[in-house]
């Protein structure tokens, strides 16, 4: 009886091969690239202005950090205050579109140096370390920093000297961000400052006690504390970050190749043009972006030296 | 979570992880079939009489099995453009993880070589064979079984090694997941369910090896 349920039950085994046959073959057919995704090699040399005009695209690089710059996951668009404000400016140049090239925040000037993508758009902050590996367009922004504690901030940390002078109390930051170099210039001591790969998982971090506390950008912070359902809070009030006699704000920009300064000269032209504009803070405002945040009369040659003043 | 909450859940991020999936499969079945290629030719270059066969074939297992795929990684995406020779991310990826699964497969190619025994070397000379002959007719059948079980080992490392390649803008399964928990900070049911992707996958996998083991070993036994 068994042996005859088992005989029935099996289709012939011609039948068998060809399913077998059909689903690899449909396999194959899903797994197959699809045109563009072959392309994407590095693209240097020549003007990069007139190479990305001819191709009607520019590719700029991201890290996935709401608000400056991420795909929306419902609609799958590239956007937030750096791609927004990238695209009106391109679109100036005669530059129809942006893509998107997604990339950990650690990697973007790597994969900038290696021609993975033309243009940084990420709302990355112009620091004078940044500036001696790529250009800068002048700051489209400029805002302070924040911490993200347990509800109720139990450590009672309102600022980078309270987390330096509280026994014990560890600091997350992200690979690559300005909040590394903060922290140690106000004395943290590199044991007590953990470094995660991204905003996300800091924040995590802070929720599974792996860290005190998580020191970002306002913006990033209030972003990921309106997402999580964990416990956790802003600190508030916050003691803004003051070096050598300083307040410390951030000040955020486009990157480019060192090579690619003219490209960089028409681009910084149209964005001077554009930023404080009302068209500007339409653009920006839906990121949280305030006039409050308009960076004045801040260059990057300016920051580039270390300075604001 | 309730049953709509997992629905909710599924539909807003099944349909990226699935896209993410689809890289993933790309970079281990172009891997593997790299990987093969390589891990046949360096395997049997090691035991070849000639040096200028050797040489390379040893340099590139050492060099490949003694430092980090995610280095090598690295250095590929962002050091190899600078040397003129700059491939696409996916290319990328198969490439290294192909060339890195391969050096450890040439050592399994190599190792069930010398275990074929001796004798059976003799006995083909004896028989006349030619020394390509009887590497193709008499120690390559039976060496093939020996080397199924650690290739399938290989097959499985080269599926969980794919997640380096989310570090050179490549979204594939990890990648994607880092993304939607970006959008909605869903990290816990997010990686579970990344967790499980991987396990299933890998199961298919194993099984496909599984058959073929029996199938290579069952040849083998009738011929006997």
């Amino acid at each position: 009886m068994p042996e005859e349920c088992k005989e029935k039950a099996r289709l012939p085994a011609i039948l068998r091969r060809a399913a077998w046959v059909a689903i690899l073959a449909l396999l194959a057919a899903w797994l197959w690239p699809r045109p563009g995704e072959l392309r994407g090699g590095a693209t240097t040399g020549g003007s990069t202005l007139e190479r990305i005009r001819a191709a009607g695209f520019v590719r700029v690089g991201f890290a996935n950090e709401a608000p400056y710059a991420y795909v929306d996951t419902e609609t799958g668009r590239l956007t937030g205050e750096s791609p927004e404000l990238a695209r009106l400016v391109f679109r100036q140049l005669g530059v129809e579109d942006i893509r998107g090239v997604l990339t950990e925040f650690g990697s973007l000037i790597p994969a900038l140096k290696a021609g993975r993508f033309d243009v940084i758009a990420a709302g990355m902050y112009i620091t004078p370390a940044r500036c001696e590996e790529i250009l800068f367009s002048d700051p489209t922004y400029a805002i302070g920093e924040a911490f993200v504690v347990p509800a109720g901030n139990p450590l009672g940390l309102h600022g980078y000297r309270d987390l330096r002078d509280t026994e014990g109390a560890t600091l997350g930051v992200v690979t690559g961000a300005i909040q590394l170099q903060y922290a140690r210039a106000v004395g943290i001591p590199d044991g007590r400052i953990k470094i995660f790969p991204d905003a996300p998982s800091a924040v995590d971090g802070v929720a599974a006690g792996r860290v005190s506390a998580y020191a970002g950008t306002a913006l990033t912070v209030n972003d990921l504390l309106g997402k999580t359902s964990a416990p956790l809070q802003r600190a508030l009030p916050f003691t803004d970050l003051v070096i050598d006699g300083e307040v410390i704000k951030g000040y955020g920009a486009f990157g480019f190749r060192a090579s690619d300064r003219k490209f960089r000269d028409a681009f910084n032209q149209v964005l001077r043009a554009t930023v404080g504009t009302p068209k500007h803070a339409e653009l920006v405002e839906p990121f949280g972006f305030t006039e409050d945040m308009l960076p004045g009369n801040v260059t990057a040659a300016e920051l580039c030296k270390g300075g604001s003043e | 979570m309730t049953l709509e909450g997992v629905l909710a859940f599924l539909q807003t991020h099944l349909p990226a992880l699935v896209e993410g999936l689809r890289v993933t499969l790309q970079l281990t079945v172009g891997g593997a079939a790299l990987a093969l290629l390589i891990s046949l030719a360096a395997g049997l270059g090691r035991r070849s009489p000639s040096r200028w066969l050797r040489w390379p074939a040893n340099a590139y297992v050492e060099i490949f099995r003694g430092t980090s795929a995610l280095v090598q990684l690295f250095w590929f995406y962002f050091a190899l453009p600078f040397f003129g020779i700059s491939l696409p991310a996916l290319v990328t990826g198969v490439v290294v993880l192909g060339l890195n699964s391969g050096a450890y497969g040439a050592e399994v190619v190599r190792s069930a070589i010398a275990n074929v025994p001796r004798g059976q070397w003799e006995a083909a000379r004896a028989l006349n064979l030619g020394d390509g002959q009887a590497m193709r007719r008499v120690i390559l059948p039976q060496a093939l079984p020996m080397m199924l079980p650690p290739a399938g080992n290989l097959l499985i490392e080269l599926l969980k090694n794919t997640a380096l390649v989310s570090l050179i803008t490549l979204s594939e399964l990890t990648f994607t997941t880092q993304v939607q928990r970006a959008a909605t900070l869903d990290t816990v049911p997010l990686f579970t369910l990344t967790l499980l992707i991987y396990f299933a996958v890998s199961q298919v996998l194993l099984v496909g090896m599984r058959r073929l083991e029996r199938n290579v070993t069952r040849h083998r036994g009738g011929r006997a």
